[in-house]
């Protein structure tokens, strides 16, 4: 997975970050009791925040908070929490994770794609079960994906790919926040997608895989337009999309942590390669977090 | 419905995280099971519908200023004639289209991202429509005939059309670059649509018109931005550590040991 999808550290009050961890932690419990060892092995900041905002809109009550130590951190108690959206966060982790190893062991030969879905095989069977419409549509959607790596398509058709893939899963359940949800999670997909486009550019370039962002910077390149700045601005609108159907959602507890995320946690990755590519430092701008002489 | 705001309770200068408060204030009083016991459980039942609704409409109004349709005609719903559930209308691909007819009987099939569409034309082309710009009506060659086509189509909301009709032509004027921005925005192709608009402002960078589309593309950015720096955005490059697990930092190299790698499809 990408793990794009984070937060925004020095932002966020202790109290929030604690909360925020707590539900990761609570993830990876969720992995580990139903997927077991390489179950936990799948955990991902994305699904965590799938399982945080779900878990903020619907309020569940039904929610175990415990202080334990786990394999990672044998030492020391940590608080975590889980709830029946950290389980589905849980399950759809497992299905994302299998069905993209299978894929890069059919795109790229890497046998180790191979290994580990088997050994997940079995964890990915039960998580079909439950939720057969979600693994329908992942397979469907990556299934896209692979015709339209063959072609040549604009950032537009193969990010839709990747969002409808998201928006299914955004989409818990059909009710009154449906709509905002999968809209929600097209255009974070888009975004996630189009991100890790950009990220792998270079790479793409030199090893002539796919990748629909290539012949676009081509393109501006021989205008000289700025096509880093362009990157910017696509992945802004993208967000401001996404956000839109965020904030109608009825969210009020905890309602930050999601904000601290969507606003300026993505864009922590993004940043890192801008900077590189431009050789632009983003410190320049960021004078709040200077200390007073 | 009688005013959202009076049944939510609240102001008209209520922020929105207010209006939110209110709603979950409301909708877990009258939650079918909070009133299991209630002997006015109906009741319950038919505030707990009109609070939603009344919130749904108050959200939709916020974020839809100038709309002439009200929530309940195009907005948070399906457009009607939408295709199976769990298909996203708002796919960069032709999905199914909503139909109407004209006076003279002419069908229209309308497939863009409903929502888009209302706003899109509200704010930005009530003015004028497409394809009265002066010189090209005048104009009879081949191309100025296939952008006046393109252009009523996109007055139409037939967005598909009128790529159709940009695609199969040669000539790629800034003209043209203008057009497939629209035509791409209103189907939700917002790389395409953005670059195509940048294009056409390169071309033409006096032309206060191309100026105004790039700006209408990025509508919602200006919203967006502004909230950003509230939460620290730009996001020091350098100096982010994910603290929050180091041991994720080692399962996640086991993982790109044994898994995932960096797959786009991942």
């Amino acid at each position: 997975m990408f793990g794009y999808v984070v937060i925004n550290e020095p932002e966020l009050r202790i109290r929030e970050f604690d909360l925020y961890r707590s539900y990761y932690c609570g993830l990876c419990e969720e992995l580990h009791e139903h997927y077991g060892r390489f179950g936990q092995l799948t955990l991902n900041y994305d699904t965590a925040f799938l399982g945080l905002l779900l878990t903020c809109l619907y309020e569940p009550e039904d929610e175990t908070f415990e202080k334990a130590s786990c394999i990672a951190h044998p030492f020391s108690k940590r608080p975590r929490r889980r709830n029946k959206y950290t389980q589905y966060a849980a399950h759809v982790t497992i299905l994302l994770s299998w069905y993209s190893m299978r894929d890069n062991w059919e795109d790229e030969q890497q046998i180790r794609g191979l290994a580990m879905s088997g050994i997940l095989h079995g964890g990915f069977k039960r998580a079909k079960e439950l939720y057969p419409e979600k693994a329908q549509v992942i397979a469907d959607c990556l299934e896209r994906l692979h015709t339209m790596e063959k072609q040549e398509v604009s950032p537009d058709q193969a990010g839709a790919c990747f969002g409808d893939l998201m928006a299914e899963l955004f989409a818990f359940r059909h009710d009154e926040w449906e709509e905002p949800l999968r809209r929600m999670g097209y255009y974070l997909g888009k975004f996630i997608y189009l991100l890790d486009a950009y990220d792998d550019l270079e790479d793409d370039a030199v090893s002539g895989s796919f990748n629909p962002l290539l012949p676009v910077r081509a393109r501006m390149q021989e205008n000289g337009a700025d096509f880093n700045g362009y990157m910017r601005t696509l992945l802004t609108m993208l967000m401001a999309s996404c956000t839109r159907a965020f904030e109608i959602l009825p969210i009020v507890k905890n309602v930050d942590i999601l904000r601290n995320i969507l606003y300026a946690g993505v864009w922590t990755k993004f940043e890192e390669i801008y900077a590189k590519r431009t050789g632009a430092c983003p410190d320049d701008n960021v004078s709040q977090h200077q200390d007073p002489a | 419905m009688s005013d959202p705001y009076k049944i939510l309770g609240i102001s008209r200068d209520a922020t929105d995280d207010e209006v939110k408060k209110a709603y979950r204030q409301l909708s877990r009083k009258y939650h079918p099971d909070a009133n299991v016991n209630n002997p006015d459980k109906d009741k319950a039942e038919e505030m707990f519908k009109l609070v939603q609704q009344a919130y749904q409409q108050v959200m939709y109004e916020r974020q839809h200023p100038y709309s002439s349709s009200g929530f309940g005609t195009s907005g948070y719903g399906r457009p009607q004639g939408s295709s199976r559930p769990g298909s996203s209308p708002y796919s960069s691909q032709q999905s199914s289209g909503q139909t109407w007819q004209d006076e003279d009987g002419t069908t229209y099939t309308y497939y863009g991202n409903f929502e888009d569409f209302s706003e899109f034309w509200n704010e930005f082309f009530s003015s004028f429509g497409f394809g009265t710009q002066g010189a090209y009506t005048q104009d009879n060659s081949e191309e100025a005939i296939h952008l006046r086509a393109a252009a009523s189509y996109i007055n139409h909301g037939m967005f598909q059309e009128a790529l159709n009709v940009l695609d199969a032509m040669e000539e790629r004027s800034a003209q043209w670059y203008y057009y497939s921005a629209a035509a791409n925005s209103g189907i939700g192709n917002d790389a395409v649509a953005l670059e195509h608009a940048q294009q056409a402002v390169s071309m033409e960078p006096d032309n206060q018109i191309f100026q105004n589309m790039l700006q209408q593309i990025q509508s919602g950015s200006k919203w967006y931005s502004s909230r950003q720096q509230s939460y620290g955005a730009p996001v020091d490059a350098g100096g982010q550590c994910m603290r929050i697990c180091a041991t994720y930092i080692c399962l996640n190299a086991l993982c790109n040991i044994c898994c995932c790698g960096n797959g786009r499809s991942c």
